[in-house]
């Protein structure tokens, strides 16, 4: 993988028709007749995002049915998924605690008597 | 800042959203039913953020803090496995209780994980919507991410993620 290989798949990714076919090819392969029924192309404007596509490694075609079924190739969309969910589960459970917890700081502020903010049990601070 | 969880992801999905603005970008957003002026106060006091910041079961020890342009903020993430991670933020601007921009890294001299942190808190009636924006200086830091903490799990899962999130790309 290279840096090069990421940036491909990125910008290939970054048009709209072929975002949707991938989402097509997801539910499983379909020709180009049944890829282009969706849209307003024509199949050889298909055929287009098809090529790059595939030069992308994001799809592959039958070499040998009649009908050249496409099919999707999900490892070049594993290596971007490998990237944003290092940091997305970080930060869903990040936010899922800051969630809990401006609850229980606002339930203790509405308490007649709001008890003492509790230290942390660990670490030292100096600000 | 490996999450080191094993819950299967999405588990703990609440209302919030993750987009791929651009190949260097991931944002995140969330809304929290608090003021403004409290959930700004979460972010930047150290008592608070031992209390929240990292993914469930880590814990943290804060070496120094300074919310201040310039100033520093040092600190250790204990992860459940006991494994340590040294991070260290810089603040490059801070507007209460509106805005942060900050530089992340790890400890190590030569960290490729860096990126760029932009926080805007904005008030949504009682609410406060928090987008937080990452930016990666570049395609190869970004990949050096990848290469270091890919091999993630649950193929199927991850592609109707990837997918939602696409949708939502520039």
């Amino acid at each position: 993988m290279t840096s090069d290989h990421l940036s491909t798949t990125f910008a290939t990714l970054a048009d709209p028709t072929r975002r949707a076919i991938l989402a097509r090819l997801a539910a499983g392969e379909a020709t180009v007749k049944e890829l282009a029924k969706p849209f307003d192309l024509s199949p050889p404007a298909i055929s287009k995002h098809l090529k790059v596509l595939e030069r992308a490694g994001l799809i592959t075609r039958s070499r040998t049915a009649q009908w050249r079924p496409c099919r999707l190739k999900p490892e070049p969309l594993k290596e971007v998924a490998d990237w944003v969910e290092r940091y997305r589960r970080f930060w869903e459970e990040s936010f899922d605690r800051l969630d809990d917890y401006l609850r229980e700081l606002q339930a203790q502020a509405t308490q007649p008597k709001r008890p003492k903010h509790k230290e942390p049990a660990n670490g030292h601070r100096k600000r | 800042m490996d999450t080191g969880n094993a819950e299967p992801a999405g588990a703990s999905l609440r209302a919030g959203t993750t987009t791929l603005p651009s190949e260097r970008e991931i944002v995140f957003t969330r809304v929290f039913d608090a003021p403004r002026a409290l959930v700004f106060e979460a972010w930047t006091d150290p008592r608070h953020l031992v209390h929240w910041w990292g993914p469930r079961g880590f814990t943290l020890t804060i070496h120094e803090i300074a919310v201040q342009p310039g100033g520093m903020w040092r600190f250790l993430m204990h992860g459940p496995d006991g494994v340590d991670y040294p991070n260290v933020i810089v603040f490059d601007e801070v507007v209460p209780p509106e805005r942060l921009i900050y530089s992340h890294s790890g400890e190590a001299e030569h960290d490729s994980a860096r990126f760029q942190v932009t926080v805007t808190f904005a008030e949504q009636g009682h609410r406060t919507a928090v987008t937080m924006r990452m930016l990666f200086p570049s395609a190869a830091e970004r990949d050096h991410v990848v290469k270091q903490y890919g091999a993630i799990e649950g193929g199927n899962q991850t592609l109707d993620r990837l997918t939602e999130y696409l949708g939502a790309m520039a």
